[in-house]
């Protein structure tokens, strides 16, 4: 059967009669709350106050579970006992597992199953159940997709869209699954963008968990200084690379109450996927860095890149080991900068520049699988660029830091 | 009482609430800003996110005073409910480390705390949310006044729903 033009907007104006139910809208109250968090002049101090809300949680739940009870369990009772039992004090294989047999804490001690072991399931471990915990409570509330709207204006500036906000707060967790979830941007010039900038400028969970035991007065500046450097560097990046920045529209949907089975099975997943990924990186980083300090091939990278180091960055040679340390884990890094002596100032200094520096191997490895999209050509497209803006970066970005503590007198 | 009275209450209530809410938001932006703290009795005004804290509460007071003008518009109390949350999120955080913070042992001590280190641990000071806490419950009286004001339209929609 064939229908005219006018007889299917008949049949259209029938159904319609039939199936269309008219009413008076009223606003209710969640719907004028789903309105003031997108509106900028009310959203963005609500936004303020979630965001206070979440790092509180994090401190809290992170503090709880390592000062509380795994500093103590690994300090005093896993450390001694391994040392105590442990064959062959002072040989490579003491070293490398067990670390310097005169410390007195995991973090200084550095061997495979004392600083590794410590790190992966001490620090990292509350630190990243605290993440997505919030993360999904957020997500599952709807208020996840009202942040993507407020920010979108500021996200527009650099190139990029509303929904960017959703790798930038994913990579707060892990960088792997942030760069993964750039798919979700439009074109290739925004995922590059995207990858690259969170990347280099935001740190992960386990290194926000490692950030708050070394600084725990200075993680919120580090934190204000990574994130400016994120749109002026953002916005150098819009205006270099080619390509189109298109815009989106956005389904938001209602804010409901998260249910309980939801967030733990999503946590799970989450978890266990951080996990398995996470801790073979961490052991082996300290394998690594262990075996290049006993071949003493870590001395003389350290004697190489002493004048840049101290030049231009301000921060003592000895940071060469967690510098390398940071291509494996960057959390491990960090906590291996509080092992080195140092004033506070070359301490934050160092932090950032672990932040900066080259993206740890997990995230470098889904660089490499996002710019196969490409090709070959993509890849390298991908690898290389990201590589010269993450040069840049460090050398601009982290010598900017230098500069304002010889500013403020204190370098 | 009529509906009106109710909402006037409620004006009046707010605005004072609010001025003090803004008020307390400025001290502690100020102590923040300074690098300074201050001690008032039980009240407490430090930390480290004492900025940030202070930033928070100065907003929700401001909510709080620009609802009072046409108090009963549902739009304007959404405003009120989202003040009450900035200060609940501050407050509820702040109840929850405390909570975290009184049951592990400390450095030198045991696994768990002892009884009277339990109970230390929620002594005075206390930062000026927590007193702000119980004065903000009063919105719960006010969505459920809103909630019994959109019943009409759920009645219209159920019985859409059973034709």
């Amino acid at each position: 059967m064939k229908l005219s033009v006018d007889e299917r907007w008949d049949l259209i104006d029938k159904i319609a009669k039939q199936t269309v139910k008219y009413g008076v809208y009223r606003h209710t109250l969640k719907d004028a709350i789903a309105e003031l968090t997108v509106k900028p002049l009310t959203g963005i101090p609500f936004a303020i106050a979630v965001l206070y809300g979440f790092w509180s949680f994090f401190c809290a739940f992170a503090g709880f579970f390592t000062d509380g009870f795994f500093v103590k369990l690994f300090d005093n009772y896993w450390l001694p006992w391994l040392q105590e039992v442990f064959p062959g004090k002072g040989g490579w294989v003491y070293y490398i597992l067990v670390g310097d047999p005169t410390a007195d804490n995991c973090f200084e001690a550095f061997g495979m199953l004392t600083s590794g072991l410590f790190v992966a399931i001490g620090v990292v471990l509350p630190a990243i159940i605290a993440f997505y915990l919030f993360l999904i409570i957020l997500e599952d509330s709807g208020y996840l997709p009202r942040l993507a709207v407020l920010i979108d204006t500021a996200l527009h500036k650099i190139g990029l869209h509303g929904f960017a906000v959703v790798p930038m707060i994913l990579s707060l967790g892990c960088n792997v699954p942030a760069v993964a979830a750039t798919r979700t941007l439009e074109t290739r010039k925004q995922r590059f963008m995207m990858a690259t900038l969170l990347a280099i400028f935001i740190p992960c969970g386990a290194q926000l968990g490692i950030m708050l035991e070394v600084i725990p007065g200075y993680v919120g500046f580090v934190m204000i200084y990574l994130l400016v450097g994120f749109f002026v560097f953002g916005f150098i990046l819009n205006k270099l690379i080619p390509g189109r920045s298109p815009e989106i529209l956005l389904d938001v949907p209602p804010y409901h109450m998260p249910t309980a089975r939801n967030v733990r099975r999503k946590l799970w997943v989450r978890v266990r996927s951080f996990f398995t990924t996470a801790i073979p990186f961490v052991l082996l980083g300290v394998v690594i860095v262990n075996l290049m300090y006993l071949t003493g091939f870590l001395d003389w990278l350290a004697d190489v890149f002493e004048p840049i180091l101290c030049g231009w960055f301000g921060v003592p040679k000895e940071t060469v080991g967690p510098l390398i340390a940071a291509f494996l884990r960057k959390d491990l890094a960090v906590a291996q900068l509080s092992a080195i002596e140092m004033t506070t100032y070359q301490l934050v200094t160092s932090v950032v520049l672990v932040s900066l520096y080259f993206p740890c191997v997990a995230t470098f490895a889904m660089l490499i699988k996002e710019g196969r999209e490409g090709g070959w050509k993509g890849v390298a497209q991908y690898l290389f660029g990201s590589l010269a803006a993450l040069i840049v970066v460090v050398f601009l970005w982290g010598g900017l830091v230098h500069l304002i503590w010889i500013i403020l007198g204190v370098a | 009482m009529s509906e009106e009275a109710k909402f006037m209450i409620g004006r009046i209530y707010f605005a004072i609430f609010g001025l003090v809410v803004l008020g307390i938001g400025a001290v502690e932006i100020l102590l923040g800003v300074t690098g300074r703290s201050l001690e008032w009795g039980i009240m407490e005004m430090s930390g480290e996110f004492l900025l940030w804290r202070g930033l928070i509460l100065f907003f929700a007071g401001a909510f709080y005073l620009s609802s009072i003008k046409n108090f009963a518009d549902i739009h304007q109390q959404a405003k009120i409910v989202m003040a009450s949350l900035m200060i609940w999120i501050i407050a509820g955080m702040q109840i929850f480390s405390m909570i975290l913070e009184s049951i592990p042992g400390g450095e030198e001590g045991g696994w768990f705390n002892t009884f009277e280190g339990f109970l230390a641990s929620y002594s005075a000071p206390y930062i000026p949310s927590l007193f702000l806490l119980p004065f903000s419950l009063v919105v719960l009286y006010y969505i459920k006044l809103q909630k019994e004001a959109e019943e009409p339209i759920n009645q219209w929609e159920k019985e859409e729903r059973y034709e």
